[in-house]
C-alpha cells in the first residue's frame, strides 16, 4: 500500500455532500497537486487526511496504520502530517523562531534548547535565517508563509499537505514560496498540494488529480492531465485556464 | 536563498504502528490527577506560606492567627498567587519575574505615600487650625483599620472574580452544550441581581442555615460575612465572564486550526495560543472592572463589615449628630476614605497596565498608543 492512502472518504455538512467517495494513494517522496475549480471540496479533503475535519465514512491509511481508529488520538496523527495554510495562520503572539518551537515544545515535548536549535535549522532551511525574532506583522505575506513552511517541516512530518500556499500572495513573494516547494520536492519530501498555479503543478508534481464536485474525476502524471486529458470536464477547465 | 541542506527532508523511515504510550491518551481520571496535584501542591504551598507571612507580619493580629477569617483569606491569597505563577509559567517562566518589576513597585510605592501623605495633609492642615485636631487624629486609626479590612477584602474578591470570570468566560466557547448553558445561566443571573441584593441573599441564607448548625456564634458571623464577599465575587465573575469570552472570541479561528495542525491539545493551544491573545483584547476592559469591584466593596458594609465605608459610615454618623455636631468633621472623614479608596484602585489599575505592556506584541501595537 502506498505512503498515505485515503478509501471513499466521505463528508458533509449539513446538507451538503462535500466528499463523494474519494480514493487517494501518494507515494513515499511523491509530490501530489490537487487541482480543481473553487468550492470542490479541495481544502476539506487535505483536512479529512489529518483528521482536522474528521470524514463522515471511509478510511485515511499512513503506512498501514488507520489513522480513523478511533483509538488513535488526532493530536498524534497532525504531528505526523504537516499542513500549511492560504492564510499563513502564524501565531501573531509569538517570533518566527517561537512560531515554529511551540509544536516541538507541547506537542512533541522537546526541550527548549532543542527545540530552538531545531527552529533555527529550518528557519536557515526556509531561506529566514535573518528574521529568527520578528513577529508575523512585521514579516511580508512571502516570509510569513515560507515562516509556516518551517513550522510544519520541524515536525519533521511523514507528508506535508499544502492548502492554497500561494493563493493569498503577490506575484514576487509566490515565487519565493514555490521556490521553497520546489527544493522540498527535489528533496522527495512526500507532499500534497492544492494549488491554482497551474506552472507549478506541471513542473514540479510527480502526480497530478483533477477534483470537481467532490470526487476524483482525472489523476495522472502532469503530461496527462495537462496534454491528453481524458474527461470531457476536464478538457473544459484545461480549454479556459491553459487558452 | 541559502543553501538546503539534503540530507535532512524526503525519504522518512515507515511509520510504526504507535504504541500505546504515545498514541493512546490514559484515561480522565489518570489525567485529571496528573493536573490536579501540581495545582494542589501550589495551592497548599502558597497558602500555608502567605498564611504564616501574614500571621509573621501581624496582618491580622498574632492573636487572630487561628481564626477562621485569617485562614480563609490566607488561603484565597495563596490560591490566588499560585493560581498567577503557575499560569505565568504556562505563558512564558520568565514572565514572573517580569511582573514584579520597578513599575509595579514604583506605582504600589506611589499609592501608598499618597495614601499616608493625605492622612498626614489633613493632619497638617488640622494643626494650622483649619479644624479640630484632636478630632482628626481620634479618626485616623479607625480609618487605616478599615483601610486594611477593605485590602483583605480586595486580596480575595480581585482574584476570585477573576478565576470565575476566566471560568466561566472559557466555558461559554467550549464545545460542550452542558458548559455552556450553565456558563450563560450563570452570566445571566449574576449580571441581573443588583450587588447589594446578591450580599444580603448569601449573608442571611448563610445565617439561617448555620442557626441552629452548634457552630458558634463568632464563627458563623465570621462564615456570613466571608459569604457577602463571596456573592460580590461571583457578581464581578459574570462581568469579567463575559469580557473572558469576547477576548477569546476575537482570536480568529486559524489560530486554533494551526495549533491543531501541529498537533498541540485542546488544553494546550487555550493557554499557549489562544488566551496570550485573548488577554491582549481583555486586560483593559478587565482593569476597568477590577476597578469597579474595588469600589463595590464599600457595599459590605450592610451586612456587617468594617471596611473603610463601613468605618467611614459609623465615624461620619457619629460625628455628625449631637454631642459632637461636627459636619465638617463628617466631610474630612469621607474625603479620607475616598482618598484611600483611590489608592488601592491606582495600584491595582497600574499593575494592570503592566500587565498589558507584557501581552504587547511588536508590529501589532500601533493602535495601543
Amino acid at each position: 500500500m502506498s505512503h498515505l492512502s485515503a478509501r471513499g472518504l466521505t463528508k458533509s455538512f449539513g446538507s451538503l455532500q462535500v466528499l463523494k467517495g474519494v480514493d487517494l494513494d501518494i507515494e513515499l517522496g511523491e509530490a501530489l497537486c490537487i487541482i480543481g475549480p473553487s468550492g470542490s471540496g479541495k481544502s476539506t479533503l487535505l483536512r479529512c487526511l489529518n483528521l482536522l475535519i474528521i470524514p463522515d465514512l471511509g478510511e485515511v491509511y499512513l503506512d498501514n496504520v488507520k489513522l480513523t481508529n478511533p483509538k488513535i488520538r488526532p493530536e498524534w496523527v497532525r504531528q505526523q502530517i504537516g499542513m500549511v495554510f492560504q492564510s499563513f495562520n502564524l501565531f501573531t503572539h509569538l517570533n518566527a523562531t517561537k512560531n515554529v518551537m511551540l509544536g516541538l515544545r507541547h506537542a512533541k515535548k522537546v526541550s527548549r534548547a532543542k527545540a530552538y536549535e531545531k527552529a533555527v535549522f529550518e528557519l536557515n532551511r526556509v531561506g529566514l535565517g535573518d528574521k529568527l525574532d520578528a513577529f508575523p506583522a512585521q514579516l511580508s505575506g512571502g516570509q510569513q508563509q515560507r515562516v509556516a513552511i518551517a513550522r510544519a517541516l520541524a515536525m519533521d512530518p511523514k507528508v506535508i499537505l499544502f492548502d492554497e500556499p500561494t493563493s493569498a500572495l503577490d506575484p514576487e513573494s509566490i515565487h519565493e514560496v514555490l521556490e521553497v516547494m520546489a527544493q522540498l520536492a527535489k528533496e522527495r519530501m512526500t507532499m500534497a498540494v492544492v494549488t491554482h498555479e497551474m506552472g507549478f503543478a506541471r513542473e514540479v508534481a510527480d502526480q497530478v488529480v483533477f477534483f470537481d464536485a467532490g470526487k476524483i474525476l482525472e489523476s495522472g502524471t502532469p503530461n496527462d492531465i495537462f496534454d491528453r486529458p481524458k474527461s470531457e470536464r476536464t478538457r473544459a477547465f484545461m480549454d479556459k485556464i491553459l487558452r | 536563498m541559502t543553501a538546503i541542506p539534503t540530507d535532512l527532508g524526503g525519504r522518512a523511515p515507515p511509520v510504526r504502528a504507535p504504541s500505546r504510550v504515545r498514541a493512546l491518551r490514559p484515561p480522565y481520571p489518570v489525567r485529571l490527577l496528573r493536573r490536579a496535584i501540581p495545582i494542589g501542591v501550589g495551592v497548599a504551598v502558597g497558602g500555608l506560606g502567605v498564611y504564616v507571612i501574614v500571621g509573621l507580619l501581624g496582618f491580622y493580629g498574632a492573636g487572630d492567627l487561628r481564626s477562621l477569617t485569617a485562614f480563609v483569606v490566607a488561603a484565597a491569597m495563596g490560591a490566588g498567587l499560585s493560581v498567577v505563577v503557575v499560569s505565568a509559567r504556562w505563558f512564558d517562566p520568565r514572565w514572573a519575574g517580569r511582573l514584579l518589576t520597578w513599575k509595579v513597585w514604583r506605582s504600589v510605592l506611589m499609592g501608598v505615600l499618597a495614601g499616608y501623605g493625605g492622612v498626614v495633609f489633613l493632619i497638617g492642615l488640622g494643626r494650622l487650625g483649619f479644624y479640630r485636631l484632636a478630632f482628626a487624629e481620634s479618626q485616623v486609626p479607625g480609618l487605616l483599620s478599615g483601610f486594611t479590612t477593605t485590602l483583605e477584602v480586595v486580596t480575595v474578591i480581585v482574584p476570585l472574580g477573576f478565576l470565575i470570570g476566566f471560568f466561566v468566560g472559557w466555558a461559554r466557547t467550549t464545545g460542550s452544550l452542558f458548559l455552556r448553558g450553565f456558563g450563560a445561566y450563570y452570566v445571566d443571573f449574576f449580571r441581573s441581581m443588583p450587588p447589594i441584593a446578591l450580599i444580603f441573599f448569601a449573608s442571611l441564607v448563610g445565617a439561617l442555615s448555620l442557626k441552629n448548625s452548634g457552630i458558634d456564634p463568632y464563627t458563623s458571623y465570621q462564615i456570613t460575612l466571608w459569604l457577602g464577599v463571596i456573592a460580590l465575587a461571583m457578581h464581578t465573575g459574570a462581568y469579567q465572564a463575559e469580557i473572558m469570552r469576547a477576548g477569546i472570541l476575537s482570536v480568529p479561528a486559524g489560530q486554533t486550526e494551526a495549533a491543531d495542525a501541529v498537533g498541540i491539545s485542546r488544553v494546550r493551544s487555550m493557554f499557549f495560543v489562544t488566551l496570550p491573545q485573548a488577554f491582549r483584547i481583555s486586560l483593559p476592559p478587565l482593569g476597568n472592572e477590577f476597578s469597579s469591584v474595588i469600589k463595590d466593596t464599600s457595599l459590605l458594609f450592610v451586612i456587617g463589615w468594617y471596611d473603610l465605608s463601613g468605618v467611614a459610615f459609623a465615624q461620619s454618623s457619629t460625628a455628625g449628630v449631637p454631642p459632637t455636631s461636627y459636619l465638617y468633621g463628617s466631610l474630612v472623614i469621607w474625603i479620607v476614605a475616598a482618598m484611600l479608596y483611590f489608592v488601592v484602585t491606582y495600584i491595582v489599575t497600574r499593575t494592570v497596565r503592566v500587565v498589558e505592556d507584557m501581552f504587547k506584541v511588536p508590529g501589532l501595537e500601533a493602535a495601543r498608543q
